[in-house]
């Protein structure tokens, strides 16, 4: 399992999505439509790249969205892109950081 | 406009403000040797893929945080969520304070509508509506109809539902965006126990999140004590250590 089991329990993690940088699915958790949201999110992930290189910011490593409602964080885990999604988003920031510490563990 | 951006640049550890439109247009910056107007046109248009992209997967969005090795970028919505309209982007190296960060886009991002808006009586705020901003580009005029960020919507008449409870929630607070609509004197005395309470946990950027979490759970009505435990709840969410967690909806059991 690609989705760090800590992360998969959280219960305000309502889906999770493993996708490559290509936007190909790798792993859904409670998500139907894995597919469409792992193209999302890679595109999303090459935009942000782009807009970063021209900025002089490096290599991205993390990020986030929010609305009223929910929010998602997409962070890397070796080649592969991690997103999940979240409700209410207000608890965005400590998913964001429970997130990047299971990645670090695991890439330890 | 410029003004609000160059206050946020004052920020330490930012390098660039900038507003673009839906389009990918500047509308304005202001940005520190490197990020020059040829480079902040060029920026924008990646920036709005990235929101129409987020936009695919979340409707409704109100900021996009970006972490990068060498610094971030944040993004924030300046039109009603659903909405495309004007995003407000604030480029940042690694020594970006997020908390005073988090403060000043907020109070930004008010001040960026109202101006956008077009019915603002601030200093600077709204010049560039009509002709062309310090920075060359011209706002268009079509993005009048939005209204005012709720921060900054003028307060009811009826005095009777609104009661400042203390000091954290004064008209004369630095922060100026501290004012919400509350039902009674002890609704008001309660927000500031959650604020107090909140802060020992994640400092002064409290009075914020507990602004914003009235908004969630109270989004139609002045705050109550009916509304307590899910307040407490939601503020809940914001602190990270279980331990610290339950000590503060503990410490808030008795509204």
């Amino acid at each position: 399992m690609l989705i760090p089991p800590l992360i998969a329990k959280l219960p305000e993690v309502k889906s999770a999505v493993v996708s490559d940088l290509g936007g190909g699915v790798v792993e859904a958790l409670r998500e139907r439509e894995g597919e469409s949201v792992a193209a999302v999110v890679g595109f999303l992930w090459s935009t942000a790249t782009e807009a970063g290189h021209q900025l002089g910011l490096g290599s991205l490593r993390l990020l986030s969205f929010a609305g009223p409602v929910r929010g998602t964080v997409v962070a890397t885990a070796g080649s592969n892109l991690v997103a999940a999604f979240v409700e209410p988003s207000s608890s965005l920031p400590s998913v964001e950081k429970l997130l990047t510490g299971a990645l670090e563990k695991k890439e330890a | 406009m410029e003004q609000i951006l160059q206050g946020l640049l004052d920020l330490p550890g930012v390098s660039a403000a900038i507003v673009f439109d839906a389009t990918g247009a500047l509308v304005a910056s202001c940005g520190r040797a490197l990020y020059d107007r040829p480079l902040c046109e060029q920026v924008s248009g990646a920036l709005t893929k990235a929101v129409d992209t987020v936009r695919l997967q979340q409707e409704e969005w109100e900021s996009i945080n970006a972490l990068f090795a060498d610094g971030k970028f944040l993004l924030q919505n300046l039109a009603p969520s659903s909405a495309r309209g004007h995003v407000l982007a604030v480029v940042a190296d690694s020594t970006l304070n997020a908390s005073f960060a988090t403060v000043a886009i907020r109070v930004a991002t008010n001040r960026l509508r109202k101006s956008i808006a077009g019915g603002t009586s601030e200093p600077g705020a709204g010049s560039s509506l009509g002709r062309p901003s310090a920075s060359g580009a011209t706002a268009p005029s079509a993005v009048s109809t939005h209204p005012p960020a709720s921060g900054s919507q003028p307060l009811p008449s009826d005095s009777k539902v609104l009661a400042n409870s203390g000091v954290s929630w004064s008209k004369s607070s630095s922060v100026g965006l501290s004012r919400v609509a509350v039902a009674n004197p002890a609704s008001a005395a309660f927000l500031s126990r959650c604020a107090k309470q909140l802060a020992r946990h994640v400092g002064p950027i409290a009075k914020v999140y507990v602004e914003e979490s009235v908004r969630r759970v109270s989004p139609d009505a002045p705050f109550s004590l009916a509304a307590a435990n899910p307040l407490v709840n939601d503020l809940a969410a914001q602190i990270e250590d279980p331990d610290d967690r339950a000590e503060f909806c503990k410490a808030l059991e008795n509204p």
